[in-house]
């Protein structure tokens, strides 16, 4: 089991690669699949329960890859990079589930792909390794959106694709001159995340270098002038694509800046802080009132969704302990939540044919359960009391006062606005006058509880009981926090 | 009698050519024939030039008859494999193409018999005179097969642009000749570098003036912006084979008397260069992703990138001019890159060519992942390979591209190439699009397997294995491998 991370990431892919090799039908193709989720959720929980809070990074495998330019195939996980990788494990399932009657192939092919992309992001440990993680990952998204979306996809693909690049490229440029300088002082190459941490920059060559890798996260989060791919990519996006984009996606560009950002750079990113800060500002309530004015569901929890990355990226920014555990714990919460609302927007759309606000209403009158899990879900990403996404809220909204009174406030604005779309959303699509439409709709299946049901009681376990999964990451936390104050002279 | 042994891959190639040139006036062969005689001789020479690689260093061939004219090396000895090896590629991949065709006959094979033979005579030319002979024959050779479709005009414009200008272009590397003769009264590469090395830059104006000259000719034969404006027409005027050729193989051969010349010729005042080389590539990556921005048709497409790439290229020349020590390998491993995803990529469109006629535009490829499931899948393996995305040999190339230039501080160049590569994302990713996101009308049809797929998809697999390759697989070269192969070519030359 020393191999363990290594079949985590490359199981869903050498599943892919053996049902394409033999053509395999569609049965069979989605068993396998199904089979390959599964198998990995062990295995990662498997990791959960040997994993040492107090360890720091477990699990390291090293290889030769590439030895003499210094690249290795270098994974090893810590508390960040496995809350993120059991988020993926916890979502392929019910993705899964809900793609039952999928007969397109190309999706589950997809699919599989993705898994094994994301989860080689988050665990790698290596810069170039990462890199061609983070570049392989949007393949999938691509052919999903180009080929599967809906609405412009065409031009929607390409956008999300040159968009992400441009960023991945700037963020290219920034590894090999660290490569590069590492090569310079030591006289070996490696691209080890650990080696490279040992040198230093001088402050303007610093301040260049962490802007290659912010405009990569950036971008990927992304905050607000960052953007414009967001909204068409996220309207155009099959369901399963959307979910994966918002709920797993974003949220590497987080973890990159926590692991790489930090890792790397902690003092210039403190020179940055004000920028980040000042756009995630601006990110939660511009994307807030886009959210209030949009009619098309999918792009308004797309904005939604950026506001409250813009959020989790401020509360990083804000670097004190409330806002950094509020961080990872929205992290995990938002991903839950937004996952259950895109699931329940793509069977709005199997039902209704349309996801726009104006063409629906009057749901409750005929499908209570549906309408109890849509607005369970709508509830929990607005930060309803008593689900995941209240208690991190509040904890960055904590430190956010305790940094500065007027960004407390504006943060806490944004949990009003978020309170104001979603409710005025529930109010105009469950409830008031029935459609047309709406008339003699089904319910949802006992399938369709069974993907959404782990969903919710993970919700209401982590908005309940906060204390049971804050010691698993707290050490980390604080430990790397440390480390970043004392870098930047700011413990006092 | 070593000696002979190592002269015997050229004459061997020269041997076949003169062979198809006898067998295309019997009656009865057909194409087929032809086509294996031409692989037979080129494999047999390409085999005896694998089993010299690595064994010699510095031998002058027959150095009582030919002087210095012929140099020996690990150096030209990768790049002769690579010209067989491009030569085999081409001629077995384009199997079905040159039997859709009626106008390919046995010349066709003894001219690129031919031009095979002056680009290796090139890649071991140790002299300027000879240097430029062997040019002439290969570039005389392909003016030719440019233009071998004669009643087709497309194809004959192309080659009247070619002829015209490259030999024009010809002529300065002459007169660059004559004006180092008239300086080091020699055309030897050793001496040259020998009169280079005792003296002043102040005092070598003919030298440099000369060698400049030479570098128009270089400059010319690859493409590089601002002596760029044949490469799109011909490119898209000669048949796809030849093409192939050009791209993939033949501008290989430039870049091999390029480097020599570089690093042995003028290694003393190759700094002088610089700012000029500098320029030239700013111009050709700008001005070959704008020609590759603005195409419709996939082929002038890989025409214009194939001017980006040639800029990247430039890149790795002008940061071996600042001392860099990764550059050279670095030159060499883009060029491996570049040849297995070029030719891929064309040999696909020669595939696609044989059966139809149609010129393939980006709409044409609507639905093409539907129609071939298989080729589109190796197709994008190529894009993406060209692209310079990772988990393939093309993301090397760069990579080793670009670290070489921050080595030698041209952090903006480097930056540039990193810009560059994006804007190409778009016009190769643009592919892919046409290919995965329209239905198609046609159904499905089968892969065949013969040759030139077989082929194809063993470049494709190589691809792949070139970008994610490890070393934890005994006795399977991965990209390390062909890293080793590189360094160990450009260690000859010291």
């Amino acid at each position: 089991m020393e191999h363990i991370l290594s079949y985590i990431i490359f199981i869903p892919v050498l599943t892919a690669v053996v049902l394409g090799l033999f053509r395999a039908e569609r049965k069979l193709l989605r068993a396998g699949a199904i089979f390959s989720s599964l198998l990995t959720l062990v295995l990662v929980l498997l990791v959960v329960v040997q994993f040492d809070p107090n360890g720091g990074m477990q699990f390291v495998q090293k290889s030769p890859w590439i030895v003499n330019s210094g690249m290795h195939y270098l994974i090893g996980v810590d508390a960040l990079s496995l809350v993120i990788l059991l988020l993926i494990a916890l979502l392929m399932p019910p993705l899964y589930i809900y793609m039952l009657h999928e007969h397109r192939k190309g999706y589950w092919y997809n699919m599989m792909l993705l898994q094994t992309g994301v989860s080689g992001a988050v665990l790698s440990l290596d810069l170039v390794l990462f890199y061609l993680f983070w570049e392989t990952m949007l393949l999938p998204i691509f052919i999903m959106i180009g080929k599967y979306g809906n609405g412009m996809r065409q031009y929607n693909a390409m956008k999300i694709v040159l968009m992400t690049i441009l960023g991945s490229m700037s963020m290219l440029f920034s590894i090999l001159y660290i490569g590069y300088v590492y090569y310079d002082t030591m006289g070996v190459w490696s691209f080890a995340l650990s080696d490279l941490t040992t040198i230093t920059f001088e402050a303007q060559t610093s301040i260049w270098l962490t802007a290659g890798f912010l405009l990569a996260f950036a971008i990927k989060i992304p905050l607000v002038g960052f953007h414009t791919w967001m909204a068409p990519a996220y309207g155009s996006a099959p369901t399963p694509a959307v979910v994966i984009l918002s709920a797993i996606m974003a949220k590497l560009g987080i973890y990159g800046i926590w692991r790489f950002g930090y890792g790397l750079f902690e003092t210039t990113l403190s020179y940055y802080a004000p920028v980040v800060i000042i756009l995630a500002l601006i990110g939660l309530l511009y994307y807030a009132v886009r959210a209030i004015t949009e009619d098309n569901l999918r792009k308004m929890f797309a904005y939604s969704s950026g506001s409250h990355l813009s959020l989790i990226a401020l509360g990083l920014f804000l670097e004190n302990q409330y806002a950094w555990n509020g961080s990872l714990y929205f992290i995990a919460t938002h991903a839950l939540a937004s996952a259950g609302i895109f699931f329940m927007i793509g069977l709005t759309y199997k039902r209704f044919k349309s996801v726009h606000i104006s063409e629906l209403g009057g749901i409750a009158r005929v499908a209570p359960r549906f309408t109890f899990f849509f607005a369970f879900f709508a509830l929990s990403i607005a930060g309803l009391p008593g689900t995941g996404g209240f208690v991190a809220e509040l904890l960055i909204i904590i430190g956010a006062f305790s940094m500065n009174f007027w960004v407390g406030v504006f943060t806490a604005l944004s949990m009003l606005s978020a309170m104001l779309y979603i409710f005025w959303m529930l109010q105009r699509t469950l409830f008031g006058e029935a459609n047309n439409s709406c008339y003699d709709i089904e319910d949802l299946s006992f399938r369709e509880i069974l993907m959404l049901l782990p969903l919710a009681v993970m919700l209401l376990v982590t908005g309940i009981a906060p204390s049971l999964f804050t010691p698993f990451f707290e050490p980390y936390l604080a430990t790397t926090l440390t480390d970043v104050l004392q870098s930047i002279g700011g413990l006092k | 009698m070593a000696e002979l042994f190592f002269a015997l891959p050229m004459a061997i190639v020269v041997l076949g050519a003169f062979v198809l040139m006898l067998m295309s006036n019997a009656e009865g062969i057909n194409l087929n024939r032809l086509n294996l005689v031409a692989v037979l001789f080129l494999s047999v020479s390409l085999i005896l030039e694998f089993m010299s690689f690595g064994g010699v260093h510095e031998t002058y061939l027959f150095r009582d008859i030919f002087g210095d004219s012929f140099i020996l090396d690990d150096f030209a000895t990768m790049f002769d494999l690579m010209f067989t090896g491009g030569a085999i590629l081409t001629l077995l991949i384009n199997n079905d193409y040159f039997k859709s065709r009626d106008y390919i006959s046995g010349e066709y094979f003894a001219l690129i018999l031919f031009s095979v033979f002056g680009m290796m005579m090139l890649s071991h030319a140790h002299e300027l005179v000879t240097a430029f002979i062997a040019l002439e024959i290969a570039s005389l050779s392909v003016y030719t097969l440019v233009g071998y479709h004669k009643s087709n005009r497309i194809s004959a414009e192309a080659m009247m642009k070619y002829m015209v200008l490259g030999s024009m272009t010809g002529a300065f590397f002459m007169l660059g000749t004559a004006m180092i003769y008239g300086a080091v009264g020699s055309t030897s590469l050793s001496e040259i570098a020998l009169y280079v090395n005792n003296r002043e830059l102040s005092e070598l104006t003919l030298v440099v003036v000369g060698a400049s000259f030479i570098m128009v000719t270089i400059m010319f034969k690859i493409g590089a912006v601002p002596f760029h404006g044949w490469i799109v027409d011909v490119y898209h005027g000669a048949p796809y084979p030849i093409t192939m050729f050009m791209a993939s193989t033949f501008k290989i051969a430039i870049f091999a008397i390029a480097i020599r010349l570089y690093l042995v010729g003028f290694a003393s005042i190759n700094s002088f260069w610089t700012e000029i080389l500098q320029v030239i590539t700013i111009l050709t990556l700008f001005g070959g992703s704008w020609l590759a921005m603005s195409q419709n048709v996939v082929k002038r497409m890989l025409a214009g990138s194939s001017i980006v790439h040639s800029g990247y290229l430039l890149i790795g020349i002008s940061s071996l001019g600042l001392d860099s020590e990764l550059a050279a390998s670095a030159i060499m491993f883009y060029l491996i890159a570049y040849f297995l995803s070029a030719a891929g990529a064309f040999g696909i469109l020669s595939f696609i060519a044989s059966q139809s006629k149609k010129q393939m535009r980006y709409e044409d490829f609507k639905g093409f992942a539907q129609r071939r499931p298989y080729m589109a899948l190796l197709m994008s393996i190529f894009m993406l390979s060209l692209a310079g995305f990772p988990s393939t040999i093309g993301f090397l190339g760069k990579f080793y591209i670009f670290t070489s230039a921050i080595e030698s501080g041209q952090i903006m160049l480097a930056g540039l190439g990193i810009l560059i590569a994006f804007i190409s994302v778009y016009y190769y990713f643009k592919l892919i699009a046409m290919m995965y996101f329209y239905p198609s009308e046609v159904p499905q049809k089968k892969f065949p397997i013969n040759i030139s797929t077989v082929l194809i998809a063993a470049m494709g697999l190589i691809v792949v294995w070139g970008g994610i390759g490890t070393s934890l697989i005994p006795f399977i070269p991965g990209a390390d491998g062909f890293i080793d192969i590189a360094v160990q070519a450009i260690h000859s030359l010291h």
